[in-house]
């Protein structure tokens, strides 16, 4: 404890008035304040966000499948009214199917009956394979079913029941293969010829052919 | 011994004495070839230069350009995608062309390539769209300082000239071919992946009997042994990777042209799976289309303002 300044000895307070000021120094030194340094960020780089223009408008997103595009144009042209479309179309009951005799006519050449064996659906590109017998010989011709070459397909027999396969290539083989379809054909051709002379009133013959396709090109739409 | 003849007076007089075609120098008649026909230089060059009287580089930068001039188109190309195949019949005759569908998504100038940045000129044109944060930054950012939106293909079509660089931003539609001109078509064919000797190059494989065990598609020997090298030559077919490399189909006609739906109908078969890239050029084979109004305008307007900037 510090004592009282002795009034006898006055400079001997320097003393006191000493220890006490280093006491200061000791406690002042003590009391220094920590020295926080800033932090030194790296300057920020202004985040920079790129500009995206908008895609322009596109055809391919309104258009999504182009064959079907194609394919409905050129039908359009091939296929007006839609005849040869559902003569073979899957939905439609009536539709002509693997198994059945067909008469395809042509434009520039002789019609050609067969069994059809195999129809191979590839929109404007589908076509048929029929099946016969000329001169004991197997033959087979495969026909595009659009085609401006084939003037009319007709639907000489049905097959009495449905074929449980999609192509009858077995009917190739000399178990199952029904031969020449010739005299059915006839036979339907002498109908027709019938038929056309009854509702025209005109000479029946089975062997005008001119006259039979007029018809049946109306029929099919297709000229 | 016969005395021996003075020689004094066979030895020619000092060289500087004789008149000049008694001079052994270098021979100059009869001479056609060689570097003593070279034409004269007056001095030395460091670069070979017109001047320097030798005939122009055939390998440098101008010379390659020159060779490639005749066979650069003189428009840029499109890319699209193939959608697949069809055919299309002729109703007045009956004909049946087969052909395939490619459909143009978005087709647009990116940017240009040119002589004096990079030593050529093409059109950067890329085609589809994707979106931004699937793209890199280096690539966005290539797209955003040209003004167009990030594309999902990028490919490039040399062309002839300056004028065949058409504006940057520009859309082109399959309306860019006339009906009826000719193009060649590069795509990448299908991948086969691993193939053996057969199937990649046709070899003819091995017998199915006679003794042999285990080996019917084997490719067989390699060469000969001792004698020939007892080494395999380099290039000799083996199995190996086939397919997936880029195939051109060259001439091939231009049938149907749909610019409302993107469509680009072309005659035959063109390389590649449905939904490969396809890049389309006019045919390098085939005297250039003429293109009426549209073209040459678009062409104007980029020289001009090539001409501003």
């Amino acid at each position: 404890m510090a004592t009282t300044t002795p009034t006898l000895r006055p400079l001997s307070c320097w003393k006191t008035l000493l220890r006490q000021s280093s006491m200061q120094k000791v406690a002042t030194r003590s009391l220094t304040t920590y020295f926080k340094p800033k932090p030194i960020d790296p300057p920020k780089r202004p985040h920079h966000k790129l500009k995206v223009y908008p895609p322009p408008p596109s055809a391919k997103a309104a258009f999504k499948e182009p064959i079907k595009e194609v394919t409905a144009s050129q039908l359009a042209i091939l296929d007006p009214t839609g005849g040869r479309t559902t003569l073979f179309s899957k939905a439609n009951t009536e539709a002509a199917k693997v198994g059945d005799i067909l008469l395809v006519r042509l434009k520039n050449g002789d019609p050609f009956a067969g069994v059809c064996i195999n129809i191979r659906r590839r929109g404007v590109d589908s076509g048929i394979l029929l099946r016969n017998e000329l001169t004991r010989v197997g033959v087979e011709m495969w026909f595009k079913i659009y085609s401006p070459n084939v003037e009319g397909i007709e639907v000489v027999q049905r097959k009495e029941k449905r074929a449980r396969r999609a192509r009858l290539t077995y009917m190739r083989k000399p178990k199952h293969d029904v031969g020449s379809v010739q005299n059915i054909v006839l036979a339907y051709q002498r109908t027709r010829g019938a038929l056309r002379g009854n509702v025209e009133g005109g000479p029946v013959g089975h062997e005008n052919k001119g006259g039979k396709r007029k018809i049946r090109a109306k029929g099919k739409g297709k000229k | 011994m016969a005395p021996k003849l003075p020689t004094s007076w066979v030895a020619l007089p000092p060289s500087f004495l004789l008149p000049e075609s008694f001079l052994p120098l270098i021979t100059t008649r009869g001479v056609k070839y060689g570097w003593s026909t070279a034409n004269h230089r007056s001095k030395h060059n460091r670069f070979n230069q017109e001047t320097a009287g030798l005939p122009r580089l055939t390998a440098s930068p101008a010379a390659a350009l020159e060779r490639k001039a005749k066979t650069l188109p003189l428009r840029t190309g499109v890319l699209g995608i193939k959608k697949g195949m069809t055919a299309l019949y002729d109703s007045e005759t009956g004909v049946r062309t087969p052909c395939t569908v490619v459909q143009l998504d978005r087709v647009q100038v990116v940017s240009h390539k040119t002589r004096e940045q990079h030593g050529y000129f093409a059109v950067q044109m890329g085609a589809g769209w994707k979106h931004d944060s699937n793209v890199t930054k280096p690539l966005l950012g290539h797209f955003t300082s040209q003004g167009v939106s990030p594309k999902r293909f990028v490919s490039e079509f040399r062309v002839k000239d300056e004028s065949g660089l058409l504006k940057v931003g520009q859309l082109v539609g399959p309306e860019w071919f006339l009906e009826g001109q000719f193009v060649d078509t590069r795509s990448n064919c299908r991948g086969m992946g691993f193939e053996g000797g057969m199937k990649r190059h046709g070899f003819k494989g091995q017998g199915a009997s006679h003794g042999n065990s285990k080996s019917h598609r084997l490719m067989g020997s390699s060469g000969p042994s001792q004698g020939g090298g007892s080494r395999v030559h380099p290039g000799k077919r083996m199995p190996g990777n086939m397919g997936g490399q880029q195939v051109t189909v060259q001439n091939l006609k231009v049938l149907k042209v749909d610019a409302e739906k993107g469509i680009l109908v072309l005659n035959g078969c063109i390389a590649g799976p449905k939904g490969a890239v396809v890049k389309i050029q006019d045919a390098i084979k085939k005297p250039w289309p003429v293109i009426p109004g549209g073209g040459l305008e678009e062409v104007k307007e980029t020289l001009q303002e090539l001409a501003a900037a």
